[in-house]
């Protein structure tokens, strides 16, 4: 099969699951307990107020007249407003998605880059001690928690040395490089804790494999039966774990996010869900369920880049 | 102990050894807690609150005079049980499916396809919070959550290398030999293509826990006054400065155990692939 | 403290002091951490208070709070008067006012705000108003407002963000067809006449005010306010990250400091920690309805819930939750409340009295019930973690449910709950709000607990158009009385609002209801 052809029929693929999605998003939205009035009114809401905010949120109309209403905006381009910040859910997206993607960008080159070349030490020094170092280093990585990280992160390298910025999203495209530099190290370790862990495994097995002891006799130099032999194997698993890590990062970045005052869409997403905000919950999910369907598909072509059985 | 048994031991790799040595060590303590916590830990002590690690108590008090050390003890019990019960059906089911779609292919790959693609696209967090708001907070409906999604993981894994195992010679010659489908799969392949779905299980576990500390910082997690590491560390954050201890020792804990899930991964991925 | 921070801290005190004489620093941005960002910037379609604290910065009102925000002194209007009958309010407008765009204030711009914001229709707040039949002005200087009934609590109304006076024309011009849509347009660069103008948003993170040139009030020194260049707030969700950048220099001050670091940051030498006075009480709400789920319920016996006060170490409580910095309260309102009563904790704690209560109670035995506390309020599970270990001595089993706010609400709403942790904040310069919500039945049937004391509802509802000060006076120790001692809550207690300030940001002030006052904060040069 052509690679125009996979990709057309990965894209058409997309629609089913997205219609799914949405209809998901819908009825879960509703289904949590309370309303968008009493979220946002909390203990001073009078039954009259919140009677009348859900009147005029069309909240007092039957599941299916609104979910036909929601479908028709969606086709418009038009995905409501917000209800506790009035403004277009539309808008809202464009501010903030943007960041969690420079943000989970940078975390998965920052784990890539990390997690690679330690991967093949750490493979190639078997049970020795670079090994065993740097195997314990990521599984202390790997063992924090997040927001812990973190604050460490912020005390020592912003506080302390003053090396970065304590927090924030700064001005102009260079400074959200550097102030997301700290928040996208916290979420790429336990990525790169996976990778490393995963790839380092996968190498020796190729290592072990036959037709590398095979490659090796008939001669090849020893730096092409690496790159040639064992990285194409090797990044096979670690490529379909990537991808899938890569959408739970897009979509579970808020504690970074929150630590390091980042105003990114996981953020959004959490007091958006705690504020019963309908809108922004749907068009944000259907937001991130687009992104991450196309990574899936990125990783999917660099997997069938690597291995051509894959697209069969 | 026989002197076989102590050579075959021998012959098992070290990374296994110590793996389940701290493994066996902590679910003796998660199943006897009491033994081990020289305090209630519950007992609140408001006139020793926020105190220092000391010969009373070594990990030192929280911020209502309870017993780090006790807790960090009674805390076992539950992660261990998070660790295990928040992978295990992930783990069974996602590699049976994982297996089954790698090896047919063709349709029930596109199925699979669009179910991966709609759990993954999914956003978790909205998923845990709705379950968590609909079901009512505590464990069983954070494995849940965790369980909905996390098979995926396991299933992709499986699947990809699955279908290139089959692609080798030695399946051909299962079929060769009228094998039927699923010893094929299940006795020729899955030994073979399960090595990174253990490393990644092995991994998960910790995750797991961690994935508890996150949802306690959200609130989520475990109840109180039940001791969990991740929430211990969440109630410490604000204390970081004025009294880590409250923070440091769970933190201690967790990454002992997962470095524990770490050896016996790589310890059983070695032992695996000797046995191709 | 060491002798070197003693006179440091002395100097400082001598600083301010005669600061206050000569003349204050001018210009400068000052930065300020928040914990979450504002919504919706309308000062009559909010309905959170992330909106309210801040919103007098841009919408200056007719009066304003005083700082110790008890009551109220001039604000656009120099003078103001309520007729005998309490009929009728006449308020002088000050010359020369203007909106920050530099259209002047006209009566017609307060009749049309006003209006709006008694408008039943619009939002949450309008019951504020709701004695106000009638916006006229008899001049070009005059205001008259009438009163149906009335109304004691008219001038701190007027007070209230609410009753902001907004400029007609330029909302008017508005896109839309609603008076939402139209405020959801104006909001997104709202005009006012308060001390600072909007001027950008990038929302969840940064809000950025700039000074009002066309403020109408001079500071102590006889310059014009505001001295500072501008605020800019910013979002930091996180309470350690929010100090850690108040540390770093990096915020000039934060809000909303956990209780757990107040301690540490007072003993920083380059930190001002302030606990301004608030209004804010901290208290266990019961359900106190015969029934629940088709069972008797025990929290419907007052003995029961006696027992409960009294075996609640509230000292306790405010060294485990908040360090120390709290105060039992001593009624349900606030002691900054006007008109509060009461000293020392209505129910002292006294495990003895508690036990035999229960033991005279219908549920000798004890039982098992549960509380709601918000999901991630380390202050509500800190509170209900010491009382499930208190209350485990009489006999009751209390089960923590952690749950978000929506939830709660809807529980709270639907008076399926057992108890919830809960905490208040005035809005308004006067008892009534906090006692209509607390225990005048009629408005959400005292906290939804089912509570209900005719006696309360009918001295309520005479205190509301009461004019004699001290027969008001006399109607709210009565029904602080009687709620006190049988009503359907647990009293804890109040706590400050704790900033954390840098040593060289004078002036700012956070009022007992909460509004951020930055009209006469400088920032002095090292």
């Amino acid at each position: 099969m052509s690679m125009t052809a996979f990709l057309g029929r990965r894209l058409l693929q997309l629609v089913p699951t997205l219609i799914f999605i949405l209809i998901v998003v819908f009825v879960l939205v509703r289904l949590l307990p309370g309303d968008p009035a009493s979220a946002v009114l909390g203990d001073r809401a009078l039954d009259a107020d919140v009677e009348r905010i859900n009147r005029e949120l069309g909240l007092d109309r039957s599941l299916p007249v609104q979910f036909v209403a929601f479908v028709k905006q969606v086709f418009t381009g038009n995905l409501g407003n917000s209800i506790s910040m009035k403004i277009p859910v539309t808008q809202l997206i464009a501010d903030r998605l943007p960041i969690t993607m420079l943000l989970t960008f940078m975390a998965a080159v920052i784990a890539v880059v990390m997690a690679v070349p330690l991967a093949f030490v750490a493979a190639l020094r078997r049970d020795r001690l670079e090994d065993s170092a740097i195997r314990g280093a990521f599984q202390v990585g790997l063992s924090m928690p997040v927001f812990y990280v973190g604050l460490i992160l912020l005390t020592v390298f912003g506080a302390k040395l003053r090396w970065f910025p304590v927090g924030g999203y700064g001005d102009g495209f260079l400074d959200h490089l550097y102030h997301l530099f700290l928040p996208a190290v916290t979420l790429a370790l336990s990525l790169s804790a996976i990778l490393m862990r995963n790839l380092r495994s996968a190498i020796i097995g190729v290592v072990d494999a036959e037709y590398v002891t095979f490659a090796r006799a008939k001669g090849l130099r020893a730096n092409l039966i690496l790159f040639r032999h064992i990285l194409r194997n090797a990044l096979i698993s670690t490529l379909a774990l990537f991808g899938l890590s890569i959408g739970t990062l897009l979509g579970g970045a808020v504690i970074t996010e929150t630590v390091f005052a980042v105003p990114g869409a996981g953020r959004l997403m959490v007091d958006s869900i705690y504020g019963r905000d309908y809108p922004v919950v749907q068009g944000l999910t259907i937001a991130l369920a687009v992104l991450v369907s196309v990574t899936f598909l990125l990783t999917d072509i660099l997997q069938a880049w690597l291995d051509p059985r894959v697209t069969k | 102990m026989t002197v076989m048994s102590v050579s075959r031991l021998r012959r098992l790799p070290r990374a296994f050894v110590f793996g389940a040595a701290i493994l066996i060590a902590s679910v003796i303590v998660a199943t006897f807690p009491s033994a081990f916590a020289p305090y209630d830990p519950l007992a609140m002590d408001y006139v020793n609150l926020l105190a220092p690690p000391s010969a009373a108590h070594p990990f030192g008090t929280d911020n209502f005079g309870r017993d780090v050390l006790s807790r960090v003890i009674h805390a076992y019990t539950i992660d261990m049980q998070i660790a295990l019960f928040a992978t295990l059906f992930p783990f069974i089911f996602g590699t049976i499916v994982g297996a089954i779609v790698g090896y047919v292919g063709g349709v029930t790959e596109s199925i699979f396809g669009r179910v991966v693609d709609a759990v993954i696209t999914f956003p978790f967090l909205v998923l845990v919070i709705a379950i968590v708001s609909v079901l009512g907070p505590g464990l069983i409906n954070m494995y849940i959550a965790i369980g909905v999604v996390g098979w995926v993981f396991y299933a992709r894994i499986i699947a990809a290398e699955v279908k290139v195992q089959k692609r080798l010679d030695y399946a051909d010659a299962g079929r060769a030999m009228g094998y039927t489908h699923a010893r094929i799969v299940f006795r020729h392949l899955l030994p073979n293509a399960i090595t990174p779905a253990v490393v990644y299980w092995m991994t998960d576990m910790a995750l797991a826990i961690l994935l508890g500390s996150s949802l306690g910082y959200l609130g989520l997690g475990a109840q109180p006054p039940a001791a969990e590491w991740g929430v211990q560390i969440a109630d410490g954050k604000n204390f970081m400065a004025t009294a880590w201890w409250i923070s440091v020792f769970p933190g201690f804990a967790i990454v002992l155990t997962g470095l524990g899930f770490s050896l016996l991964g790589d310890g059983l991925a070695e032992i695996l692939r000797g046995r191709k | 403290m060491t002798r070197l921070s003693l006179i440091a801290t002395t100097a400082a005190v001598l600083l301010s002091t005669t600061s206050l004489v000569q003349a204050q620093e001018r210009g400068g941005v000052m930065t300020y951490g928040r914990y979450a960002d504002s919504m919706f910037l309308d000062p009559v379609l909010n309905d959170a208070n992330v909106d309210i604290w801040i919103l007098s910065n841009m919408y200056d009102t007719l009066l304003l709070p005083t700082d110790d925000g008890q009551s109220v002194q001039a604000g656009l209007a120099t003078d103001w008067n309520v007729s005998d009958d309490g009929l009728t309010v006449t308020l002088t407008m000050r010359d020369g006012i203007m909106f920050s765009d530099g259209t002047p204030i006209t009566t017609e711009d307060v009749i049309w705000s006003l209006d709006r914001a008694r408008n039943p229709d619009n939002g949450i707040w309008n019951f504020l108003l709701a004695a106000v039949s009638e916006v006229t002005a008899p001049d070009d200087k005059t205001i008259e407002i009438k009163l149906a009934q009335p109304d004691p609590a008219i001038l701190p109304a007027l007070s209230v963000f609410n009753a902001a006076i907004m400029p007609k024309a330029a909302f008017e011009a508005m896109p839309g067809e609603t008076d939402l849509e139209k405020a959801t347009a104006f909001a997104e660069k709202p005009v006012g006449s308060g001390p600072f103008v909007f001027d950008s948003w990038e929302r969840g993170s940064t809000l950025k005010l700039v000074k009002n040139e066309h403020y109408w009030a001079d500071g102590a020194d006889g310059q014009k306010l505001p001295y500072l260049d501008g605020v800019t707030f910013e979002v930091i969700p996180d309470d350690a990250t929010r100090i850690l950048r108040v540390q770093s220099g990096e915020l000039d001050g934060a809000e909303l400091i956990p209780f757990a670091r107040v301690k540490e940051l007072q003993d920083d030498p380059n930190i001002n920690m302030e606990l301004f006075p608030s209004t804010r009480v901290a208290d266990i709400i019961i359900n106190v309805r015969p029934e629940l789920d088709g069972e008797p319920n025990p929290l419907s016996d007052v003995k029961v819930r006696q027992a409960m006060n009294y075996a609640a170490n509230k000292d306790a409580i405010i060294q485990v939750v908040t360090f120390g910095v709290g105060t039992p309260t001593s009624s349900f309102m606030s002691s900054t409340t006007p008109l509060h009563t009461g000293d020392g904790p209505v129910f002292p704690y006294d495990l003895e009295k508690a036990k035999q209560l229960m033991s005279e109670s219908g549920y000798p035995d004890g039982f098992t019930a549960s509380i709601l506390t918000l999901a991630g309020n380390q202050d509500e599970l800190g509170i209900a973690t010491a009382l499930q270990q208190m209350w485990s001595q009489i006999g009751i089993t209390l089960e923590i449910q952690q749950v978000d706010n929506a939830t709660r609400t809807e529980q709270y709403r639907n008076g399926t709950f057992d108890m919830r942790a809960g905490a208040w904040t005035n809005d308004i310069a006067d008892p009534n709000q906090i006692t209509s919500y607390f225990a005048y039945s009629p408005t959400i049937d005292a906290l939804h607990s089912g509570w209900k004391s005719e006696e309360v509802d009918k001295l309520f509802e005479e205190s509301q158009s009461e004019l004699d000060t001290d027969k008001r006076a006399e109607q709210y120790a009565r029904i602080q009385e009687v709620f006190n001692q049988e009503g359907p809550t647990v009293l804890l207690y109040e706590t400050p609002y704790p900033v954390a300030l840098q040593d060289n940001v004078k002036g700012f002030n956070q009022i007992p209801l909460g509004n951020n006052i930055f009209r006469e904060t400088y920032l002095e040069k090292e």
